[in-house]
């Protein structure tokens, strides 16, 4: 039987994601591709503005939403995560992205992503990793490779850095992907398929900071040295394939999806809902819920 | 007799506080006035364990100070609660004769109460179950019998507790209770000290906790999210809402520490939901952060801190009134924020309500600033009718308002419009950088100026607030009292009594802390020559609160001591009387109106 | 790069469209960077932004007119979507200090860029006519190359002091 014609969803362009404040970026920053890439994304899924809510922390980075015509929510350093889940539980209708940097997500933020990705919340975290921080001037960030001289490393680090996509991969997340403006069309694509993914999604940008990284590290190289997952041909399906490729984070530059689970488990958001719909009216109506108090 | 306080102490395993919780309850059912407070050791489970009950035909506002019945199952438990569990001459001492203690030896230093029983608790207990273990309930009918209080209720009370566990354990209890009852008809109190009836029909009394009482008034006043983390003495709330809130489609999250709690509940309300969170001292220290986006960001939210002994993690099963210069003052940079206190267990759910109201209305984080006793005591809690409150929600933006809206348009009243991901129209960024009235991220010392003062001006209403205020007394005493929190319970039970002896004292009880309500202040001091400002913290911070926003009177005076050192009425009396007495002297260092 | 054209299924009209969309991206971008360059008070390369912007929206004039004399009213198939980083020059390349020499160099490899394209295009269409089109365009780059490159050499040497030279730290925030 021929379904009534549903309203057309209303076509999108990249354009009526872009609000009117212009960014503050240093010209160079790998961000302003992920911003190009983002507005892409969000016109692909199709979802209108209003319907979407765009949390960050505090960096370079972070700025992003402000610089969509999203619902932002700028916080405070290392907690849009959290906050981000409130949000979603409070309006699951809602399109909940999260963005911000390493030093934010992985920093301070660190002690809130194991437990994002396992109440699985359908969120989409997008980091831009530019291994420094960049907002306060040039200081080491929990992803600078070891030795790296920053303005608190001056002897060169001693540390070992975090592995983001190791580390997301290993606590269990569903979807992990990794990108660079360097190719802004894939960096678009894995992160439509990201929010389009049920679920928490991991979306990794490797996005130089032109003002205190080296030329190594910025766009131009990238391009000579990425490499496609796809064209590793890496299985995305196999998660322990995955981490192994992932052990690579700072000697390859790999895009694309490192993990994807072909079984999505079930959201938070869909299980609280499921709750709420059993229990639903299985209390006294809120102006007698003192009467449980009575004794009778 | 209207008024009575039982004081009992054991160790955990005699489930000395659950006979407490089945007093209790079988006070409320009758009828009484009652409150329960328990302390503990600091095991988990085992320790030393006490509890005291007060019950009453007339109001009881605090649980008491010296205990007319001491029970002890045994006396180096009893005696570990040194001051909490205050004996005197007139209390009724009960004890287990198995502690092998003569009643004329029993260890209290400095006192010898005329009327000491020895009990052989565990034989009867053993003569009625085979074990010694229902000590408790041989204990309440020892209660029931002596003091003519709570025998229905109880024995209702031991069929709905061990039915599930079957009928020869109901029974068990039963007889064990009436060996107790039996054992004290036997042997009479040598003045008898029977309760009156409660006046009132049975069945039409609430018995219920702070904890609880705040987390229901937080569903009725319509808070749909509940972000948290255990901490002691709060978790109750949390587990009520995790327990509760689906039920009214609402949702909870035990977050993974106390700051994504405080930020899962902050998101929820810029998603436009009403939002809470609550936690202790060291709790609040660390959601200081996010309370500070909420300020700036102007988003309502409540934020419960049950106060503790402090400071870190102090003395975490022990009331303090310690938190208030940190709910009024830990913020960087200039915030306002309002906090409210509630006194005891019925006044939590106005206060709570009120909470939820006042954050809407102002889009403001709201503390509640309770304390362990009021939140963990139990308390019998007259009918209320919840359809004398008003709920109030945020102001939302009309549809010409959506057309270039402006989130934090500078409104006369200072309140702007605020929307919520999902409205049309209303897009703007939520942040906790400074920023205009497009909420654009700005640096401008103008901008920012204005901004400062429109946080502020918006919240000076309250500062009009009499109805957060409770005044007693002669309007032209010229003694004061001021009290908030639990020991508000203790003060107001101080100034009856004063009142009874002819003292002119006034008594006023602050609901809202902060912002000090100044002219309230200024009004009700102006015609006190001398009083106290009666707190349990260290530094009596609410009386360096007042006299740092409005003239306190030089004979006003702060009372104010450490927590776990509860005040007793008397004490309180004792001092209004010499304040009293010295007000009647002439006195060179008050100054005389010219 | 793109990755949903196909090329071989294009008509003239949307080939001709196609063009159009190249050059709107490109004036985007050039906008764009010139607003990045205002905000960072580098004067000379927005003006040269500014002008590319004109450039741009001239070449996209001539197309526009060409599409709206040739096909009236045949709608437009293809979207913005369809096309990513054609002509406009990579952000990555712009500098807060950069020189008019730079910014040239910069919409040099812009040009270089929607040649390769095009050049990739040809090889990929079948129909006589788009190809034809696309030959044109590509001479078209070609031009705008060439053009840009006499732009380059008609330039003054790089003065010894350069702006990264007397320039404040960056501040942190």
């Amino acid at each position: 039987m021929k379904s009534s014609a549903a309203p057309a969803l209303p076509v999108f362009q990249a354009k009526d994601f872009k609000s009117d404040l212009k960014p503050i970026w240093c010209p160079g920053c790998g961000d302003f591709g992920v911003l190009q890439a983002i507005y892409r994304a969000l016109a692909a899924v199709g979802r209108p503005p209003h319907e979407i809510a765009f949390v960050s922390g505090i960096g370079c980075s972070s700025r992003i939403p402000g610089y969509t015509t999203a619902y932002g929510f700028n916080s405070v350093h290392g907690r849009a995560l959290p906050i981000a889940q409130g949000i979603k539980l409070a309006n699951p209708d809602l399109l909940v992205l999260v963005a911000g940097g390493d030093g934010d997500g992985f920093s301070i933020g660190g002690g809130h992503v194991p437990h994002t990705i396992r109440r699985n919340p359908d969120i989409t975290y997008i980091v831009m990793d530019n291994q420094i921080y960049g907002l306060t001037k040039g200081q080491l960030s929990p992803t600078s490779p070891r030795g790296l001289k920053t303005v608190t490393s001056e002897y060169g680090s001693v540390e070992a850095p975090v592995n983001p996509l190791l580390y997301v991969l290993a606590y269990g997340a569903n979807f992990v992907a990794q990108g660079t403006p360097a190719d802004m069309a894939g960096l678009s694509e894995v992160i439509e398929e990201a929010i389009r993914y049920p679920g928490f999604s991991f979306v990794n940008v490797q996005s130089p900071c032109v003002t205190f990284g080296g030329e190594e590290a910025q766009v131009k190289a990238h391009r000579a040295h990425m490499k496609t997952l796809k064209s590793l041909g890496h299985d995305s399906t196999d998660r322990l394939a995955a981490m192994g490729l992932a052990q690579l984070y700072g000697q390859e530059l790999h895009t694309g999806v490192f993990y994807r689970n072909p079984e999505p488990p079930p959201t938070l958001d869909a299980l609280f809902r499921e709750r709420q719909e059993t229990l639903a009216g299985k209390a006294l109506p809120r102006e007698r819920i003192l009467d449980a108090f009575i004794q009778k | 007799m209207d008024d009575l306080v039982i004081g009992m102490a054991g160790s955990g395993g005699d489930g000395i506080v659950s006979a407490g919780e089945s007093l209790i309850a079988a006070a409320a059912y009758e009828g009484y006035s009652a409150m329960m407070t328990k302390s503990f050791g600091s095991q988990v489970r085992g320790g030393e364990s006490s509890c005291r009950v007060r019950l009453s035909t007339t109001h009881v506002f605090n649980p008491g100070g010296i205990l007319d019945v001491a029970v002890a199952l045994n006396w180096e438990d009893f005696l570990k609660f040194g001051a909490e569990l205050p004996v005197s001459g007139a209390t009724v001492v009960i004890y287990d004769s198995k502690t092998g203690v003569e009643p004329a030896a029993i260890p209290l230093a400095g006192v010898a109460p005329k009327e000491v029983f020895a009990v052989p608790i565990g034989d009867l207990a053993k003569q009625a179950t085979g074990t010694d273990k229902a000590k408790n309930t041989v204990v309440l009918g020892l209660i029931a019998g002596w003091f003519g209080i709570g025998r229905q209720g109880i024995l209702r009370g031991l069929e709905k507790r061990f039915a599930k566990k079957g009928l020869a354990l109901v029974q068990a209890n039963e007889k064990a209770f009436i060996l107790g009852e039996q054992f004290a008809k036997e042997h009479p109190l040598a003045s008898p000290r029977a309760m009156d009836r409660p006046m009132g029909v049975p069945g039409k009394k609430m018995l219920v906790d702070g904890n609880d009482m705040c987390a229901a008034a937080a569903i009725f006043g319509g808070c749909q999210f509940f972000g948290g983390y255990p901490i002691t003495p709060s978790t109750e709330v949390m587990q009520f809402f995790t327990r509760e809130v689906w039920k009214y489609g609402g949702s909870a999250l035990q977050a993974e520490d106390e700051i994504a709690g405080i930020g899962a509940a902050l998101g929820a309300s810029f998603a436009g939901k009403k939002a809470m969170t609550a936690t202790s001292g060291p709790g609040m220290a660390l959601k200081t952060e996010m309370m500070g986006l909420a300020s700036i960001a102007e988003l309502p939210l409540v934020i419960l801190d049950v106060q503790r002994g402090g400071p870190s993690t102090g003395l975490p099963t022990k009331p303090e009134q310690s938190d208030l210069f940190m709910a009024a003052f830990s913020a960087h940079g200039d915030v306002l924020r309002p906090i409210l206190a509630p006194t005891s267990v019925a006044d939590t759910f106005d206060v709570t309500v009120e909470a939820f109201n006042i954050a809407e209305r102002y889009q403001t984080p709201v503390i509640i600033l309770s304390d362990q006793e009021v939140a963990q005591r139990k308390e019998t809690v007259d009918l209320i009718d919840t359809s004398r409150f008003t709920i109030e929600e945020r102001r939302r933006p009309t549809d010409a308002e959506l057309t270039d809206y402006a989130r934090f348009r500078l409104t006369e009243d200072g309140v702007s419009p605020i929307s919520h991901p999902g409205m049309k129209g209303g897009n703007y960024q939520g942040a906790g950088i400074e920023h205009n009235e497009h909420a654009n991220p700005t640096a401008s010392g103008k901008v920012h100026a204005a901004m400062n003062e429109k946080r502020f001006r918006k919240l000076a209403p309250l500062r009009l607030r009499r109805d957060l205020f409770h005044i007693e007394g002669n309007k032209n005493a010229k003694l004061a009292l001021v009290a908030w929190g639990s020991v508000a319970g203790i003060c107001r039970e101080v100034f009856t009594r004063a009142k009874g002896e002819g003292l002119d004292v006034k008594l006023l009880v602050p609901w809202l802390l902060y912002p000090v309500a100044d002219e309230v202040y200024r009004d009700f001091f102006a015609s006190v020559r001398a009083g106290f400002v009666v707190e349990l913290s260290h530094q009596g911070q609410l009386y360096r609160i007042l006299r740092m926003f409005t003239d306190v009177p030089a004979g006003v005076v702060s009372l104010a001591r450490s927590g776990a050192n509860p005040f007793q009425p008397d004490e309180i009396l004792a001092q209004l009387r010499n304040a009293a007495v010295s007000l009647q002297q002439p006195d060179v260092s008050v100054p005389s109106e010219e | 790069m793109t990755h949903r054209i196909d090329f071989s299924k294009l008509s003239v009209c949307d080939a001709l469209d196609l063009a159009i969309l190249v050059e709107e991206e490109a004036k985007d971008r050039y906008e764009e960077l010139a607003d990045q360059m205002t905000i960072h008070h580098n004067e000379e390369a927005a003006r040269f932004f500014l002008r590319m912007v004109q450039i741009e929206l001239t070449h996209e004039r001539i197309l526009t007119n060409r599409r709206r004399a040739l096909f009236p009213n045949r709608p437009c198939v293809v979207t913005r979507a369809m096309i990513f980083d054609v002509e406009a020059p990579d952000y990555g390349d712009a500098r807060a200090t950069m020189t008019v020499r730079q910014a040239l160099e910069m919409a040099l490899g812009g040009e270089t860029k929607a040649y390769e394209f095009f050049d990739r295009a040809l090889k990929e269409v079948h129909n006589p006519e788009v190809r034809d089109f696309f030959g044109q365009l590509r001479s078209e780059e070609q031009e705008h190359q060439a053009l840009v490159q006499a732009q380059i050499a008609k330039l003054p040497p790089e003065p010894v002091i350069t702006a990264e030279d007397v320039s404040d730290e960056p501040v942190a925030h």
